[in-house]
């Protein structure tokens, strides 16, 4: 995590040196930008992780394992995908849940298909920004189109980790 | 000055579910275990509130540097294998989030691009996304899982693309 970090604030540091080369010294847009998506952030961020611990707190101890965990299949592959599809919030929320899913001994098959179903399917973002700007024909042929991406991504991440882990 | 933060949807929806969950611990496990749920939820937030407060900055960096006509120009014309192709790394290197996608899948639609294109460019856009992996991704879940799931995500635009054509007839999309 802390490596993590480094390499996030080093990114930083380069695109805030790219914009201080442009001529017109984009800093301020950028920070608007910024805030603008740290904003909704700065209740929302807290409250889901507090649900989140809560939440874990109360499932037996060892149903992440039992349901998610590396050997629950293709079960648990399709039930990560129903819940990425319907886990709410972007990146800075939802990256924080899938880490207390790991520490409570989630698969990797079956996370990956949490976040193909949280990237393509993501209902949240479907009802706040594709429908007004796509419409409901679009939007529904694009989730349709989508629908089976997160199971596919889940077995192909499953057979690629068995295939390593086989020996490369 | 800005205006604090107004609570939208998913921010209640987040309170919610806090209150309730948070209400069960309390009456089943007593206030011990919504303490000890609670530091744990802190501990979390303080670990990640820099990555984070980083990662937006970044956003706002690239969105700035990177700008939307650019994606557009390079999209217009592709068609095809090599247009899907383009469509995926476009998607993959579009910055910002659906704020800034789907007005560009508007903005594509209506520059002539094909649904199976711009099918290819949403999805690469929501599953390969580099800005979200470099920021996000690589720093919270580490390379080898980040590896594994780009992999596996690789064919990902493709097959939606593919199933795109035969989806879009028979919800009767006239294109």
């Amino acid at each position: 995590m802390t490596l993590g970090l480094v390499t996030v604030l080093l990114l930083l540091g380069l695109l805030a040196a790219l914009a201080q080369r442009r001529p017109d010294r984009p800093h301020r847009a950028a920070l608007g930008t910024g805030w603008r998506q740290l904003r909704p952030l700065l209740l929302r961020l807290p409250l889901a992780l507090l649900a989140a611990a809560f939440l874990i707190t109360l499932l037996p101890e060892e149903a992440v394992v039992d349901y998610l965990g590396e050997s629950s299949g293709w079960q648990g592959v399709l039930l990560a995908s129903l819940f990425g599809g319907l886990l709410p919030g972007g990146p800075a929320v939802s990256f924080p849940l899938v880490l207390v899913l790991i520490d409570e001994g989630a698969g990797t098959a079956q996370l990956i298909a949490l976040l193909t179903a949280w990237s393509v399917l993501a209902f949240h973002r479907v009802a706040a920004h594709e429908l007004p700007t796509l419409g409901g024909r679009y939007t529904l042929a694009r989730l349709l189109a989508s629908a089976p991406l997160p199971i596919v991504a889940g077995a192909l991440a499953g057979a690629l980790a068995r295939f390593t882990a086989a020996g490369l | 000055m800005p205006k604090p933060p107004r609570p939208d949807g998913m921010t209640l929806f987040f309170l919610a579910l806090a209150a309730a969950a948070g209400g069960t611990v309390y009456a089943l496990m007593g206030p011990g275990a919504v303490a000890a749920a609670a530091g744990r939820a802190g501990g979390l937030l303080l670990q990640v509130a820099p990555i984070v407060v980083a990662a937006v900055l970044i956003s706002g960096y690239a969105q700035a540097l990177i700008p939307r006509e650019s994606v557009q120009r390079w999209l217009g014309a592709g068609s095809g294998l090599r247009g899907l192709t383009l469509a995926t790394a476009a998607g993959a290197l579009t910055p910002g989030g659906p704020f800034a996608a789907f007005p560009l899948v508007v903005a594509l639609l209506g520059a002539g691009a094909s649904f199976e294109v711009c099918v290819a460019f949403i999805t690469a856009w929501s599953v390969l996304g580099l800005n979200r992996v470099i920021v996000y991704e690589i720093p919270f879940l580490g390379v080898h899982f980040v590896a594994l799931r780009l992999l596996a995500s690789l064919p990902l635009p493709f097959i939606a693309a593919l199933l795109a054509r035969p989806v879009a007839r028979w919800v009767g999309l006239n294109r």
